[in-house]
């Protein structure tokens, strides 16, 4: 079933560009460890969810772009022709002269109701060329003006038109020390926007991907264009076609109502975080080997110490061996900064995968009390190995790890409200 | 007797899955039997008393079968529930969807307290398998819409005009074309079978009749107990006709009343504008209308007005518009399921504002809580 893309703002435009780059490239990799007719497939289902085909054979992104300034659409756009594997549609953009001056108001109160129709009939073009319409991404950043104000704006409309259709809106949230003065405003105000009119919020942290770029991919000058690489990847590491549950010949045919039906059923509880394993430049890639239970302790270890990343991870946090008392668990808990789950999924993907052992993921110490493991914990699979890794693991989890960077921008907007 | 508990269990199972009976165990199957019929209200009491195993009993099954047989059209039951439908179908009525929910389950008390985060949790993923199959159901909606209107022409009957799925796939796969054909050859035989069976239907009441008057007369507790008597209006012709006639003119100075009332109100809305926002408003505010008076209109056509044609109708693509007389026309149906809709949703949200009520109530009266509701669509 497809997904439809809205890439808002230049931060959504650019990121957008990247995750149809590395989907793509992904999928013609020659070294995904598994048959031609297996590969087949997965090019197949891949091409299906996120590009629709065109007469010269040339795949055409499933995706609207909108801004308020030219200049990053029309970069975008040549970007992706000049790939020559793909391409943005012609008329599938949406842009203005203005610009939204970082103001979330302007965003939402004006720019979006002016534009709103134009913006819906691109939408509603590129949901009727879906033969089986699963859902959309909304790519749009916290802390600007254009990709916040209107996300919030489009994703209401999306709401209401389309009330059956599944709404994942990817959040980039923004850095501690950023340059704009009022992100922490335009932060809150569409977070709580989202949060009821969007299905889940999966958000990616600036300064969480900037240090993966500095530690483990050893980029010296990290620009947007490495940090939205890394972003790319992890996203197609979660969508990229996985076996379904029944069998392990059919691709999943809806990895995004899947994905929903796992980690966000409950109405409060709609933000979502992503941790992966292995992560590195090419160079090191080579030099490395994994083994899948290496991998999983630490993806298990990243989960509950509250780690971003695989460098640094603090391993004195453990689950409390302390019986049933939830009191006293919470205390020890929260002394240790253990990171209680919800709910998690864990994909796997590559060599051997069969063998992989997620008991780990099991424990019940790790979730909270009123969902057991058996509900709460989900693992998919599949032989085909992702962009160069051999193995790789990926968790998309429904945990606090959000907790801590909520409450310092609640902070820090409430300090500059009352000053 | 095990046979006859066998085919009573297959006359009253809702289930048309034939394999899956032959396994369940005789004793289950007469228990479900006799369930069954005393919630149809049969009236003999020493069918109940029956023992489960099959020994002996044979004469009050054969009763019981007659009963069921003499109550409505049992072989043609039997035979539309396993049909090989050949067209692309869909019903109108609510019928077979209320009858596969079977009894209500029993009140099953949970072994504690029941977390309410667990209740949203679990619906929350009911509601996301719900939109899931609306999706669906949308994507096989466009698919066979692209079917029917690609193949049109192919069709010998120039009635249909267009293909079904079933019709394309036997063109595509000659083998899966001859394993339809036989499932058809055995429906033909097993109809070939219900003829019969109504040619020679009057010996079997004469022999039934006997089989009656061999029996001891029941108690005459269980005799008198109602079943399902025909209700027969009480009013007589004249009556009714004075009533019709009161309606009529009643009609009539409403109809006048609404027209002199929409002139006025039609020369008063010119003078309000125009421009994209009216037109907005107006067309807000006629969808609007247009739902409360489906709801009005369903709510009153409830107790009369004709019923929805029941059972599977074949879903048939036209260009012209021509319909047969027991034809349905899509649009029909279209405003009818709507009508239907307003009526639910208005008596969802009557529900809703009464739970909203008591939840008011339940808050306040415990000091020094702050209620916060959710945030509301």
């Amino acid at each position: 079933m497809s997904i439809v893309t809205v890439q808002l703002g230049q931060c959504g435009n650019q990121i957008g560009f990247e995750v149809f780059d590395a989907l793509l490239s992904d999928s013609h990799s020659s070294q995904g460890l598994c048959c031609k007719r297996e590969n087949e497939a997965y090019q197949a289902s891949c091409k299906e969810r996120f590009f629709s085909e065109e007469e010269n054979g040339v795949p055409i992104a499933r995706a609207v772009l909108v801004d308020m300034e030219p200049k990053v659409i029309s970069q975008t756009l040549s970007k992706a022709a000049q790939s020559g594997r793909w391409k943005y549609g012609q008329h599938a953009c949406f842009c203005q002269k203005q610009g939204s001056g970082n103001n979330w108001a302007y965003g939402y109160s004006v720019h979006g109701p002016r534009h709103e129709e134009s913006i819906m009939n691109l939408i509603r073009k590129e949901v009727e060329k879906c033969d089986s319409f699963s859902g959309f991404f909304i790519i749009m950043s916290m802390a600007g003006g254009t990709g916040s104000g209107i996300g919030a704006f489009v994703t209401q409309n999306l709401q209401d038109q389309y009330s059956n259709s599944l709404k994942m809106n990817q959040i980039i949230w923004p850095y501690g020390t950023g340059e704009v003065i009022v992100q922490n405003y335009n932060s809150i105000l569409t977070l709580s926007h989202l949060y009821r009119s969007s299905d889940a919020l999966l958000v990616h942290e600036n300064d969480a991907v900037h240090k993966i770029c500095a530690k483990l991919m050893n980029i010296k000058q990290i620009s947007f264009s490495d940090i939205n690489q890394v972003l790319a990847h992890q996203l197609g590491s979660v969508f990229q076609p996985t076996y379904s549950a029944e069998s392990s010949f059919h691709y999943r045919r809806n990895p995004l109502g899947d994905l929903m039906e796992h980690l966000v059923p409950h109405p409060e509880f709609k933000m979502l975080s992503i941790r992966n394993v292995p992560h590195m430049s090419e160079n090191s890639l080579a030099y490395s080997t994994f083994t899948w239970a290496g991998l999983l302790k630490h993806l298990r270890q990243m989960l509950i110490s509250n780690a971003k990343m695989e460098e640094g991870i603090d391993w004195h946090v453990r689950p409390s061996l302390s019986g049933p008392s939830s009191l006293g668990k919470m205390s020890l808990n929260k002394d240790l900064h253990f990171n209680t789950s919800i709910a998690n999924l864990v994909i796997l993907r590559g060599k051997d995968v069969q063998s992989a052992d997620v008991e780990g993921f099991k424990d019940p110490a790790l979730y909270t009390s009123w969902l057991e493991p058996v509900n709460a914990f989900n693992v998919w699979k599949t032989q085909r190995a992702f962009s160069k890794y051999e193995k790789s693991a990926v968790l998309v989890s429904n945990s606090q790890f959000l907790v801590k960077p909520l409450d310092m921008i609640v902070g820090k907007a409430w300090n500059m409200f009352a000053s | 007797t095990c046979a006859l508990w066998q085919l009573l269990f297959r006359v009253l199972s809702p289930l048309p899955a034939g394999n899956a009976l032959a396994s369940i165990a005789l004793e289950v199957q007469a228990r479900l039997v006799k369930s069954a019929l005393c919630s149809q209200g049969y009236p003999r009491l020493a069918l109940a008393q029956l023992p489960e195993d099959g020994s002996q009993g044979s004469r009050e099954l054969l009763l019981a079968l007659s009963w069921l047989l003499a109550r409505g059209p049992v072989p043609e039951q039997m035979l539309a529930q396993t049909r090989v439908p050949l067209g692309d179908e869909m019903t109108v009525c609510q019928c077979e969807a209320l009858a596969s929910l079977g009894p209500p389950a029993p009140h099953m008390e949970a072994e504690g307290p029941v977390d309410v985060r667990h209740v949203q949790w679990l619906m929350g993923k009911l509601r996301f398998r719900w939109r899931q199959l609306v999706s669906s159901q949308q994507e096989q909606c466009a698919l066979l819409s692209k079917i029917h209107l690609y193949t049109r022409g192919c069709h010998c009957d120039q009635n249909l005009g267009h293909l079904s799925v079933t019709e394309a796939e036997m063109l595509r796969d000659p083998e899966g074309g001859q394993k339809l054909l036989r499932t058809l050859e055995h429906e033909s035989r097993r109809l070939e079978a219900v003829l019969a069976w109504r040619r020679a239907e009057p010996v079997f009441w004469q022999w039934m009749d006997t089989v009656l008057g061999t029996c001891a007369p029941e108690a005459p507790a269980a005799a008198s107990q109602p079943t399902f008597l025909p209700w027969v209006p009480e009013c007589g012709d004249g009556e009714l006709e004075l009533v019709v006639r009161e309606l009529q003119t009643l009609e009539e100075e409403l109809r006048e009343a609404v027209e002199r009332r929409r002139v006025a109100w039609e020369a008063k809305a010119r003078g309000c504008g125009r421009g994209p926002e009216w037109s907005a408003a107006r067309r807000a505010f006629r969808e609007t209308v247009e739902k409360e008076l489906g709801a009005l209109q369903r709510c009153w056509e409830q107790d009369s007005g004709p019923a929805p044609a029941h059972g599977p109708h074949r879903l048939v693509r036209r260009e012209d518009g021509a319909a047969g007389d027991r034809d349905l026309q899509a649009a029909e149906l279209i405003r009818t399921l709507r009508s239907q809709e307003a009526c639910l949703e208005a008596v969802l949200r009557q529900l809703q504002g009464q739970c909203r009520q008591e939840l008011a109530r339940l808050a306040g009266a415990l000091p020094g809580l702050i209620w916060i509701p959710p945030p509301g669509r």
